[in-house]
């Protein structure tokens, strides 16, 4: 995502850079700040800027300056999310707040990313030290809009209709490359299918002409004449048929090669870049985006050039049989593809309502059904089946009416395809009865008519059906063009971890305007625990997740003894961590490979000690499968406490340095969460561990407890030093203790 | 040791007194209906463009304004917040009516800062390609081009003829009525609606 536009001379004037001073960033506004004017900037033209240099923030209007701020008056500059729009806040040094731009939707992020450029610089004031070229932010997120064209960008990183369309062709043809033989093949038969196509007529014009109006033909010509073209048909069926099946094996090998790639490509890339698809984005370019390339190798490629060529060889013979006639028709081929165009543009409207509506009537019986106990529940059912009474019958009207439309258009169409026909008739007619023409030639020429006419409707859509082959693979490349965001440095370590970990200012969030954490330091010793405790959606979990590395953080650092986090070979960090998380994810399959997962190679001896430690032995027992249970999707067919018992041994078996436990034990009774926290007690011995709990009395063997309150940490310390000091977790024991207290005297 | 953060947040619970009663009147605040009005509160402008408050002896020196019911009573129930991550709700407002002139004045300017809703006046071209709506409208804040996905929830129908419409930056434009639109307007809808 671009940062630093670059300014109007007009506003560059206007922003008045003093010495050693830089432009860092600079974006755009669209909405207008003050209270009593604010109109959103006609057509989002670049006319506001928000700039930060090395030094201030100012905010440009029309080549003036609407305010500025000295960066080292600063406290803290924020991006605040309204309603459908965002604020930038500068807080003062002296304690003043001040709104200083806003902006829709489409510049949030942008603003967002530079608001976090301004507290960097902001932060190396502070420290009273130079801003250097680590403090500047860099945002890796693709734009939305193409610069060049304004289109919306379907995802990608560049413009399929600009810059991607020859580069990604360019990497498809490369794909192909691959495919050669295959290729050559189905070129070979569409040569061949195309001769075929054009012989026929003008064997048959040969043989009407010498044959059948010379009056003297006999028998055995027109013997041989049936066969040859009874031959041709055959030859001509099996190359079609031949042609297919090629097309059908090409396309399917070249989606299956470009699904491998994208699914391993997936795997490897990181978690954020996950997350910042929406749910089934991915899931769609893996198999819709796929799927789309071998439809169009299936249906459309190897149709394409053989009907084109095929259309071209037609036009070139007419051309050779009569000129005139041939231009005639031409018109005519004209007409016809402007009135269908315009026809197939209203069809497109009507069915394309028709299946809005549709959708909102399944979704509105999908509602009802889904719902159908609240609507007892409150005796609604009179009032909901009459709107969905209504709601068919909205739809009925439109499928009728299209259909009608339907049936009485399409014998049109046909009709003015045939239409074609007639005036050849009639011109060539004339033309053979002055004895100009052969009959065989005007047969011959209507019968070329016929293929220029047939694959006419067809060719109309081809564009757009490029187009979509093009967006696809443009969908698909840019996946595997992505550089993983984590990916591991030429560089990077693998040691024996000890667990010492030390976090330095770490600030992250999900949503670059969003921050989750922020300025979060602390050190943790090795063999440590350390208790997280904090409301929900505090980001404890995000803290457990960037211990994990499966998010980099946006700024600061965490070192693992000694060693920033980036600079360890994630394999080797991961091998050594060991996780239950809040929502245990069991693979389909049977108990042994789940509990395996971690160390595919671990002895059944392992297998049964880990097992045993996470109390999971017994009930594994007692199931007719043993340890071969099968586990259905997701695993559902065991107990909450039963799959988090199964996710414990999981990560134990591993022997990991680091345990990383979130709510592992919130789905147990209180006898299974006694047992698993005893073993675990066993367990956390020597080991680093990060444990997050509700229900305190689960963090009681902590060393340590870190509460996070505001996106930072509010307290640290021992259970008795956070009591003593009479906070938050002061408040959350007694207020959990009071709970207990209540229900027990409830019972 | 590291007791540099964030450690000054507004008092969760007075914790000098007994705890007990300390949550038992957090959670009483929670459910109380405060009212704002004329006589116990006092709203004025900052010098950065946001609105203090003055309630009774308790001054902030920022508050959010929340519409409760945006779409259909933007005026009433207005909901006063604090200006921090907790947003803890200091009372509502039952009509802004009710208050004088320039205080509803103040409110109805953090409304508009808050608030970017551009109401829909006309259409004057949709265009359709390849999985994206091109709108190019006349809204309330001026001509405007945006950009909407085709099918999904980008044109959602909320009641009667009344319509709203997402962006695929998150942005949302308003369409009040329908039928105040005219025919050819409503032909150009025709794929949405």
């Amino acid at each position: 995502m671009k940062l630093q536009y670059k300014l109007d001379p007009e506003s560059n004037l206007a922003l008045g850079l003093t010495e050693g001073e830089e432009v860092w960033y600079c974006v755009p506004l669209d909405l207008k700040l003050h209270p009593n004017e604010m109109t959103a900037v006609s057509e989002f033209a670049d006319k506001q800027w928000f700039v930060v240099t090395t030094k201030r923030l100012v905010v440009l209007e029309n080549g003036r300056l609407l305010s500025a701020f000295d960066l080292k008056d600063c406290e803290k500059v924020k991006c605040e999310h309204q309603i459908y729009s965002g604020i930038v806040t500068v807080f003062g040094k002296d304690g003043s707040k001040t709104a200083a731009a806003r902006f829709s939707m489409r510049q949030i992020t942008r603003v967002a990313y530079v608001a976090r450029g301004a507290q960097n610089i902001i932060t190396a004031m502070e420290e009273n030290r130079p801003v250097e070229d680590r403090d500047r932010v860099i945002s890796r997120e693709n734009e939305k809009y193409c610069e060049k064209c304004n289109r919306a960008l379907p995802g990608t990183s560049k413009c399929p209709y600009c810059d991607g369309k020859a580069d990604v062709l360019k990497k498809f043809l490369a794909l192909c490359g691959e495919f050669v033989g295959k290729f050559l093949m189905i070129s070979v038969m569409m040569v061949l299918a195309s001769g075929i196509d054009l012989l026929n007529p003008m064997i048959q014009k040969d043989f009407v002409d010498h044959t059948l109006t010379t009056g003297n033909g006999t028998a055995r010509e027109l013997v041989i004449f049936i066969a040859i073209t009874f031959t041709l048909l055959v030859v001509r069926l099996g190359l079609g048929f031949y042609r297919y099946w090629c097309c059908v094996k090409l396309g399917a090998s070249i989606s299956m090669s470009l699904r491998k790639k994208l699914y391993y490509k997936i795997q490897v890339l990181s978690l954020s870049f996950i997350n910042n698809r929406r749910p089934g984005e991915l899931m769609n370019r893996v198999s819709r985006d796929t799927r789309q390339i071998r439809e169009f190798m299936e249906e459309v490629f190897g149709d394409m050039f053989s009907t084109l060529l095929t259309m071209i060889v037609a036009l070139v013979m007419m051309f050779s049989i009569s000129v005139k006639m041939t231009l005639l028709s031409l018109v005519f081929v004209l007409v016809v593809v402007v009135i269908t165009r315009v026809f197939w543009h209203h069809i497109h409207t009507i069915f394309h309502r028709q299946w809005l509506k549709f959708d909102d009537l399944n979704s509105n019986l999908q509602d009802i059904l889904a719902g159908m106990r609240i609507v007892k529940c409150f005796g609604q059912e009179e009032r909901e089946s009459k709107k969905f009474t209504q709601k068919t019958r909205e739809f009925a009207q439109i499928q009728r009416r299209n259909e009608t439309f339907w049936a009485v258009f399409f014998p049109i169409l046909s009709f003015l395809m045939g239409a074609g026909t007639y005036v050849a008739v009639w011109f060539g007619g004339l033309d053979v009865l002055q004895g100009d023409m052969t009959i065989g030639q005007l047969l011959q020429f209507i019968t070329y008519t016929g293929y220029l006419f047939g694959p006419l409707n067809w060719m109309t859509h081809m564009p757009r059906m490029i187009m979509q082959m093009i967006t696809s693979l443009n969908r698909i490349y840019d996946v595997l063009d992505e550089e993983p965001l984590l990916a591991d440095k030429a560089d990077c370590k693998e040691f024996p971890i000890q667990g010492a970990f030390s976090f330095r200012k770490v600030s992250f969030g999900y949503q670059t305007y969003e921050p989750v954490l922020e300025n979060v330091t602390f050190d943790v010793k090795p063999g440590e625990m350390i208790g997280l405790v904090g409301a929900s959606g505090t980001g404890k979990s995000t803290l457990i997740n960037l211990i994990m590395r499966l998010y980099d953080v946006d700024q600061g650092s965490i070192t693992l003894d000694g060693v920033d986090l980036r600079d360890i070979k994630r394999e080797a960090l991961h091998s050594q961590i060991g996780v239950v998380l809040q929502e245990t994810f069991l693979f389909s399959g049977s108990i042994l490979a789940n509990i395996k997962f971690a160390k595919p190679d671990a002895t059944l001896e392992e297998v049964i000690q880990a097992a045993k430690a996470a109390n999971a032995h017994d009930f594994i027992c007692k199931t007719p499968d043993g340890y071969n249970t099968y586990v259905g999707e997701h695993g559902y067919n065991l107990s909450g406490g039963e799959r988090q018992r199964i996710a414990i041994a999981r990560a134990i078996l591993n022997n990991p340095r680091i345990l990383i436990l979130d709510e592992a034990t919130s789905a147990l009774d209180t006898e299974s969460e006694f047992l698993i926290q005893q073993a675990l007690d066993r367990l956390i011995q020597g080991r680093t561990t990060f444990a997050i709990a509700h229900r305190l009395s689960t963090l009681r063997g902590a060393d340590r407890l870190v509460v996070i309150d505001k996106h930072g940490i509010a307290e640290i310390g021992t259970h008795n030093e956070l009591l003593e000091q009479k906070g938050i977790y002061y408040g959350l024991v007694n207020a959990q203790l009071k709970m207990s207290a209540d229900s027990g005297s409830a019972q | 040791m590291m007791h540099d953060m964030e450690n000054a947040g507004p008092n969760l619970l007075d914790l000098e007194e007994l705890d007990e009663e300390a949550l038992k009147r957090e959670s009483e605040e929670v459910l109380e209906m405060r009212f704002l009005n004329a006589g116990n509160s006092r709203f004025h402008r900052t010098g950065g463009g946001f609105l203090a408050l003055k309630v009774g002896e308790k001054e902030y020196d920022r508050v959010g304004v929340y519409l409760t019911f945006p779409l259909t009573n933007p005026e009433e129930y207005i909901s006063i917040r604090e200006a921090d991550e907790k947003a803890k709700e200091i009372g509502l407002i039952q009509n802004l009516k009710d208050l004088p002139k320039d205080q509803q004045e103040m409110i109805q300017e953090q409304i508009r800062l808050r608030y970017f809703m551009p109401v829909i006046r006309k259409v004057l071209d949709v265009k359709d390609e390849y999985g994206y709506a091109y709108w190019h409208v006349v809204t309330d804040f001026g001509s405007c081009r945006f950009t909407t996905h085709m099918g999904g929830d980008a044109v959602v129908n909320i009641s009667g003829d009344r319509y709203q419409i997402t962006d695929i930056d998150g942005n949302r434009y308003e369409l009040p009525d329908l039928y105040a639109l005219t025919v050819m307007e409503r032909k150009k809808l025709d794929l949405f609606i």
